[in-house]
């Protein structure tokens, strides 16, 4: 299973320092990333996910604290890499979008100098080269007229427009893998079906790898061919998208399927929520993150943190999966 | 079908808008509602739909005389609230409340819980006296599943879900019997946006309300509404009872909205055909001609773009705006069914 995997995260704990405490954000995430799959991140707000990612990318504030066992990209030691080393993987083998198109432009720039930056620092172009490509990668991502396009500024543009662009410039460089936080959370669903197709498509061609972080389950079953769901700062479960959504071993997962209402039967019948609320990160409950909430919760469960249990290369962490020893 | 509570004809709400500087520019008719009908019946939910910038907020805030309509009749109760004077709409305001999306912009960061909810209290006058109020802010608290110690409190202790449970109380203070809820669940995570939908839903069982839910998620306005409407650049494509709505969609923007949405099932998803719309919403200050939607429209022909498509029942209460859809019924030779206008 390694042999195929370009990112590699094992054991990764970030916390960052507020005036009042410590917020554990990420608690021991492994976590791999294949060459050229379809990756999704699955979660609620503060679980993580998004923190995990920029973890990898070195994109952390000043307040942050980052441990790992393993941090690998490509081969690479990311937790030995100098700043200036970071910087060439960023943005040339590792792009990202991000989810608000309204502010991850700069608004002073023209679209045509944002898209050309990494083409002249990575790739080290001439500007008419750069020029040419930048055109290139308009196009390819569905903006007609690209050369015109390349003058005007972000606020010309409309929020999908924007995403197309900053996905332009996240592939421009062909990185290896593409990290997508959010990327459609601030569109509407048409404009999200008109990304998802382009992230699709892009990935297609390119056979670069996306990680796609979301809390939207019908984003992931329409993309992703693998799926890790988070909860609490770890990952709880982690499969194929088809055993997740149709056999989630986690109660979590179980849980937060039950909670959406399906297009599917027009059936107006009760949705079934989880109780209460997520545990705050600043004191984290031991053992399980989710036994407040959980409807099958043990003894065991909040005393010590279940480890993954594999099921067919399907895994979970609950101790419900683990096999009781004979007193 | 129950009785009409709310009868909403040909409402158009505009707003004068700068083209380019906010002092120099030419000052130009943004049309963000422009002749929308639709009723709600007693105790039901009617779901609008749409995508940003569609006019469907405008509606709701419209209705609760946030802003004042440029034309058209609000019919509630038997009366217009559109042409009421201030003083004249001041005790309807008690009958209708409103549950906001944000739930950390729209509770006052100075108040207390209590204070939030006993507001309307003593606005409209509902308890005589401290005790009577304080017992009654008691009661809602504990209706929408909070703590009574959670009252003296300020809304910066409260997640978000809290929160929203903080302002349906609020909203249901008065003892309303129309709420609208813009966007209630939008910026919860999902396990906790089943658990305010079902809040809502009991509620509208045990008080008799009836809802106008404003949302841009389909699948939560499947689950929760009676009858739905799907509005585009400020005016109504489609309406119908919700099974009709899902079931047999006939208006080409419905048709593709509706197939944007992701699925959770992956298999369904791999197969399905979606229909994916090209470019964006037109600006609602420079609208097309004729149908709003056919500079995106896939079926668009001629007679499209010179005249506006009137909202016509098609059967069944089901009601469409699209040129084709007419076509097609009147070459089916369906014209002898009774079909009237709403619209003028």
């Amino acid at each position: 299973m390694n042999g195929a995997s370009l990112l590699d995260i094992k054991n990764l704990r970030t916390s960052f320092r507020m005036s009042d405490g410590v917020v554990q954000a990420v608690r021991g995430v492994s976590l791999s990333v294949r060459r050229g799959e379809f990756l999704g991140i699955v979660g609620e707000s503060g679980c993580g996910k998004s923190v995990t990612m920029l973890s990898v990318m070195g994109l952390l504030p000043e307040n942050a604290a980052m441990k790992a066992d393993v941090l690998a990209f490509d081969g690479k030691d990311l937790l030995r890499a100098s700043p200036r080393e970071k910087r060439s993987i960023r943005g040339d083998e590792i792009g990202m979008i991000f989810q608000d198109p309204m502010t991850s432009l700069d608004p002073l720039y023209t679209i045509g100098n944002q898209l050309m930056e990494p083409l002249r620092i990575h790739a080290k172009m001439s500007a008419r080269e750069a020029a040419r490509r930048a055109a290139e990668m308009l196009e390819m991502v569905g903006i007609s007229s690209p050369a015109s396009r390349l003058k005007q500024y972000p606020h010309e543009f409309s929020g999908g427009m924007r995403q197309r662009v900053m996905i332009a410039i996240a592939m421009s460089c062909n990185p290896k893998l593409l990290i997508a936080d959010e990327p459609t959370t601030a569109l509407d669903v048409t404009i999200q079906a008109q990304i998802l197709e382009l992230m699709k498509e892009m990935k297609e061609k390119s056979g670069t790898a996306v990680a796609l972080i979301t809390h939207d389950l019908g984003v992931i079953a329409s993309v992703c061919s693998r799926v890790a769901v988070m909860y609490g700062g770890l990952i709880v479960e982690e499969g194929e998208c088809g055993a997740i959504f149709y056999d989630p071993l986690h109660p979590y997962t179980k849980g937060l399927l039950a909670s959406i209402s399906g297009m599917g039967d027009g059936k107006r019948k009760k949705l079934a929520p989880i109780p209460g609320s997520p545990p705050d990160l600043m004191n984290p409950p031991d053992g399980c993150p989710f036994t407040a909430r959980c409807a099958y919760a043990m003894k065991i469960c909040a005393a010590a943190s279940p480890r993954f249990t594999n099921i067919g290369g399907h895994s979970a962490a609950c101790w419900l999966l683990r096999e009781r020893r004979a007193a | 079908m129950s009785e009409e509570l709310l009868g909403v004809r040909d409402l158009k709400t505009h707003f004068a808008v700068r083209d380019s500087s906010p002092w120099f520019g030419a000052c130009r008719i943004l049309k963000a509602v422009d002749g929308v009908s639709f009723g709600i019946g007693r105790g039901k939910t009617f779901g609008l739909v749409g995508e940003s910038g569609c006019g469907k907020t405008t509606v709701g805030r419209t209705i609760l005389r946030l802003y004042r309509p440029a034309g058209g009749e609000i019919v509630f109760g038997g009366t217009d609230l559109a042409a009421l004077s201030e003083r004249e709409f001041f005790p309807y305001r008690r009958r209708m409340q409103m549950i906001f999306q944000d739930p950390f912009t729209s509770l006052d960061p100075r108040q207390t819980v209590g204070e939030i909810i006993g507001a309307p209290l003593s606005i409209h006058g509902l308890a005589p006296t401290r005790a009577a109020r304080a017992e009654r802010v008691r009661e809602l608290v504990g209706m929408v599943g909070l703590r009574s110690d959670h009252i003296g409190r300020y809304p910066h202790e409260f997640s978000g879900g809290q929160r929203q449970r903080i302002g349906i109380a609020r909203a249901l203070a008065s003892m309303p019997e129309f709420i609208v809820c813009d966007e209630p669940v939008s910026s919860l995570d999902v396990s906790i946006q089943a658990q305010i939908i079902n809040l809502l839903e009991e509620f509208q069982e045990r008080f008799g309300l009836t809802y106008l839910f404003i949302s841009h998620d389909l699948s939560v306005v499947r689950h929760i509404s009676h009858r739905v409407g799907v509005m585009y650049l400020g005016v109504m494509v489609e309406t119908a009872d919700v099974d009709e709505l899902y079931g047999n969609m006939l208006h080409p923007y419905t048709k593709s909205l509706m197939s944007a949405v992701p699925t959770a099932d992956p298999e369904i998803a791999k197969t399905r055909r979606r229909i994916i719309l090209e470019g964006d919403v037109p600006s609602p200050l420079d609208p097309p001609s004729g149908c709003p939607f056919r500079t995106r429209c896939r079926e668009a022909e001629g007679v499209c773009a010179e005249r506006n498509p009137r909202l016509t029942d098609v059967g069944s209460g089901h009601m469409v705006a699209c040129h084709k859809v007419e076509l097609q019924r009147k070459t089916a030779g369906e014209t002898r069914s009774p079909s009237f206008e709403i619209s003028k």
